[in-house]
């Protein structure tokens, strides 16, 4: 092993170590888990068996994936439509000695309790609410404004919006001023510099961005139960109950454990045109 | 439109100003509303700095605030270092099987956060770890690591080797072309990934209320726990406070980037410094280990400091209070035997589950006098025949609160079926709740476990569900003072404190009949103090305590005693004492064992009926 062979393993050691022993122990005790039984009282029985996969595999249970994979996937593409200019604005166009602040703005309001920043969103979005107010007061109607969908979108993208914003920021900053000069000059027009250069320089970002609003967004459960109403059921509060009211945990492990097993098997479908670009 | 500087603002900056505005504007409701001199932010009342004065005398909230602090900041120096560690590492080493170790980081972020909990629970009594801070933050750094090693990766992906090799080429130890080079490259991606760390973990609720032990209770923990009794606005005069603190400091780095000298910033800096301060001077200091000491665990605005300051007189003990916000966040940390609590507040499920579970410590009725002054009605009911193991603390019930201007006189569950309503009517969300109003409405019990009776109330819950606006089990008495329903299923004392500020609402228990809930003391099998434990369940079913906690908790108490003491507010408010007929037609929810599963099948199939 080179000198620099073995720096990096010891660089890498501590993380691995970490997820190896909390992440994969913690997983390993749960994939036990979840071949097991519900008991009377919401322990595991000794009962092993693939039950529990099977009726993740229900209609019932497939209808609630699929909503969540659309609200996942809703949410993460109005998130890059929206956070991509803002991202490119900040890292590019914003005055420099603002830039660092200007980033943390984007994250200071996840400081404080997002169950508070949704009660105040519900205040902002009811039928007496400000925003009906104001539209009140330019003569339009009121509108319903919650316990639809859309509220729900809204909730989720302001919920995930800095996930994929700071990634871009990190992502967009490197990017070479002169090499978008130098497609300028070589008659480029900006949608092309756009198309050719700027995004595949800066497609990690836009990849890591994306991974970290999908994902956690398959889980989501307070903007739905919230500003949804809880109309309707979503995975995140589907496995949320498993776990804290029906307290079917062999139920719930199996119910994570498909959710994972389909993102890391899209993950690897998609792993060419995800790494495309990266070094 | 001009810019003062004569350039037209650029599309990006228009869109940047929007999408500040977007994040911000709840945090503009969330100020406001600290200085609103109503308890609930259903409406303005009027300006105050009452929230303030309250957050500052919290020593509970503070201790939560400075919890919170101390964990977000030692995860983001540990999940920061190690995941910038490993993403160089990733990026220099050409490593074989490449999925695998992405798989390895992707997994944490897929996993739903009650997994993972439920799961550390398990990993640490295996580990024979105590539950505590340490295992707070170890959960935290498990679920956060992933964040800085997606960003920082991010930032590394087509980063130009070269520069590193020239520097080494030139002489440069490995570490200090670390310093000089590598870290300085990638700096703004290590400080996004810090931001997102700090952010995941001074937010975590849902692993920390699984992982934290004595002591460790988080600001969102306190939060969670409020929300059964409704969220104070004291939580935004803290919000506001730490926020404003940020934005100083924030400042003042900007000002010292601005090549300013450190004695001009030295006010804001000061200021933001000693605000974030504020709560590690003014909290408690937490005990561990102590021997004359008695660890709480009980729901937040169930016991008032003082009455807890009166039991640490009288015995020369500490008390340590840790708010709990899941049953089933006990029921895991119980089952895994490693903390250390004295006192816990179950539910009547959550008694039955555990008692069967042989977690429950047998009370020593000697030791209990006091436990005559309890309503006979309360006592022996089927979740603990007998009281072996515990005693009740509150009680309450569920029914129907109702703007009474919009839908007259209700006296029925069938007002939650009546068309008329369409639109206005908001049901609890929780399958037990939603499942027993419609068997109450149908004459049945909401115990039952006969599939016939469950098909009929699944298919009045369906027929119900385009009447429904919403399904909310946390701020239902916000969205009826709102007005946004006129009729909402609830538990009686979230309405209380909507009737108090709104006499247009009233509360009934129908009359087919309700449920009735029961929280209540027991004492663990493991408890390190049980002498201490008793003496405490003793003090608290005194008839003088007894009538304090509930009037300073507005709860129903059990205590026959106390309601001579109380005030004819309290005594005589049908929402938090209702007629002993009323109270003869609730049943209590009990555990149902295996048809628990049936019923969130049932109401599964209810929210995803078309």
């Amino acid at each position: 092993m080179s000198p620099r062979h073995r720096q990096a393993v010891l660089l890498l050691a501590p993380a691995v170590l970490l997820l190896l022993v909390l992440v994969g122990g913690s997983q390993a005790l749960m994939l036990v888990a979840s071949l097991g039984r519900r008991s009377a009282y919401g322990g595991v029985t000794h009962d092993w068996g693939l039950q529990n996969y099977l009726r993740a595999l229900e209609p019932l249970y497939v209808r609630v994936l699929a909503r969540s994979v659309g609200l996942a996937a809703a949410t993460t593409i109005a998130c890059l439509v929206v956070g991509y200019p803002v991202a490119y604005w900040l890292a590019r166009r914003a005055p420099p000695t603002m830039r660092r602040a200007l980033l943390v703005l984007v994250i200071l309001p996840f400081w404080t309790s997002f169950l508070v920043r949704m009660y105040a969103w519900m205040f902002l979005l009811r039928t007496e609410g400000l925003v009906n107010l104001a539209l009140g007061t330019i003569g339009l109607p009121a509108l319903s404004l919650l316990y639809n969908p859309a509220a729900v979108l809204l909730g989720q993208v302001y919920g995930e919006l800095p996930f994929i914003i700071l990634p871009l920021y990190a992502s967009l900053e490197k990017l070479d001023p002169e090499l978008l000069d130098a497609a300028a000059d070589l008659g480029a027009a900006p949608g092309q510099v756009l198309r050719r250069v700027v995004l595949p320089l800066t497609w990690p970002g836009i990849v890591a961005g994306s991974i970290l609003v999908f994902i956690p967004s398959l889980g989501a459960y307070l903007a739905p139960d919230l500003l949804g109403g809880a109309r309707y059921v979503y995975v995140g509060s589907l496995i949320q109950g498993q776990f804290a009211v029906a307290r079917d945990i062999p139920f719930g492990a199996a119910l994570s454990f498909a959710l994972s097993a389909g993102v890391l098997l899209a993950l690897w479908l998609l792993r060419r045109p995800l790494r495309a670009g990266a070094g | 439109m001009t810019a003062p500087s004569g350039r037209r603002p650029s599309a990006g900056a228009l869109l940047a100003v929007a999408v500040y505005a977007f994040l911000y504007a709840p945090l503009i409701v969330l100020v406001a509303f600290s200085f609103n001199r109503a308890r609930l932010a259903a409406r303005w009342e009027g300006f105050t700095l009452e929230w303030y004065a309250v957050a500052l005398r919290d020593q509970h909230v503070l201790a939560a605030l400075r919890n919170s602090v101390i964990i977000a900041l030692a995860t983001t120096v540990l999940a920061t270092a190690a995941g910038t560690a490993a993403a160089l590492a990733f990026h220099r080493l050409r490593l074989r099987a490449q999925g695998t170790w992405d798989a390895l980081v992707v997994v944490p972020l897929v996993l739903p956060e009650i997994v993972l909990a439920a799961s550390l629970v398990l990993l640490f009594a295996a580990m024979g770890l105590r539950l505590g801070f340490f295992t707070v933050v170890l959960a935290h750094v498990a679920f956060s690591l992933s964040y800085a090693i997606v960003v920082v990766r991010a930032r590394l992906a087509g980063f130009d080797r070269s520069l590193e090799e020239a520097a080494m080429d030139l002489g440069a130890s490995p570490l200090r072309t670390l310093r000089h080079v590598t870290l300085p490259l990638i700096a703004p991606g290590i400080l996004a990934a810090a931001l997102l760390v700090f952010s995941v973990s001074i937010d975590d609720y849902v692993v920390t209320s699984f992982v934290a032990g004595v002591g460790a209770t988080t600001l969102p923990l306190h939060i969670y726990s409020m929300v059964r009794s409704g969220l104070s606005p004291e939580i935004n005069a803290d919000s506001t406070v730490l926020l404003t603190a940020t934005v100083l400091l924030l400042f003042a780095a900007w000002r010292l980037e601005q090549g300013r000298r450190p004695r001009q910033v030295a006010v804001p800096m000061g200021l933001g410094l000693s605000l974030l301060g504020a709560p590690f001077l003014l909290a408690p200091v937490p005990l561990t280990g102590a021997d004359r000491q008695l660890n709480v665990y009980i729901w937040s605005n169930y016991i008032a400091p003082e009455t807890v300051r009166r039991f640490e007189q009288r015995h020369h003990v500490r008390v340590n209070v840790d708010v709990y916000d899941s049953n089933e966040a006990l029921i895991a940390k119980m089952q895994s035997g490693n903390v250390d609590y004295d006192v816990i507040c179950p539910s009547t499920y959550t008694v039955q589950s555990l008692v069967a579970q042989g977690l429950l410590r047998a009370l020593d009725f000697s030791a209990l006098p006091h436990l005559s002054n309890v309503d006979p009605r309360f006592l022996g009911r089927r979740h603990d025949p007998g009281n072996r193991y515990s005693v009740p603390y509150f009680w309450g019930t569920t029914g129907i609160a109702y703007r009474q201007s919009r839908v007259g006189t209700v006296d029925s569950w069938g007002a939650l079926w009546d068309a008329r309503f369409r639109g206005r009517i908001l049901m609890l969300d929780d399958a037990r709740e939603t499942l027993g109003a419609a068997l109450k409405w149908k004459g049945l019990s909401v115990n039952t476990t006969d599939p016939a009776s469950l098909a009929l109330a699944q298919r009045a819950l369906v027929a119900q569900r385009p009447l429904v606006r919403a399904y909310n089990s946390s701020n239902f008495e916000d969205v009826l003072l709102s007005g946004d329903v006129w009729l909402a299923q609830g538990w009686n004392g979230q309405f209380a404190r909507a009737m108090a500020q709104d006499a247009d609402i009233h509360y009934v228990v129908p009359r087919e009949g309700s449920m009735l809930f029961l929280d209540s003391l027991a004492v663990p099998r493991g408890a390190p103090h049980p002498a201490l434990a008793h003496a405490f369940l003793d003090y608290v079913m005194e008839a003088e305590v007894a009538a304090e906690i509930c009037r300073t908790m507005q709860y129903s108490t059990p205590n026959r005693a106390a309601l001579a003491l109380l005030p004819a507010s309290i005594r005589d408010n049908p929402a938090i004492f209702p007629s002993a007929d009323v109270v003869a037609r609730t049943e209590i929810i009990e555990d149902i064992g295996a048809a628990t599963v049936l019923y969130d099948r049932l109401w599964t199939e209810v929210k995803t009926s078309r």
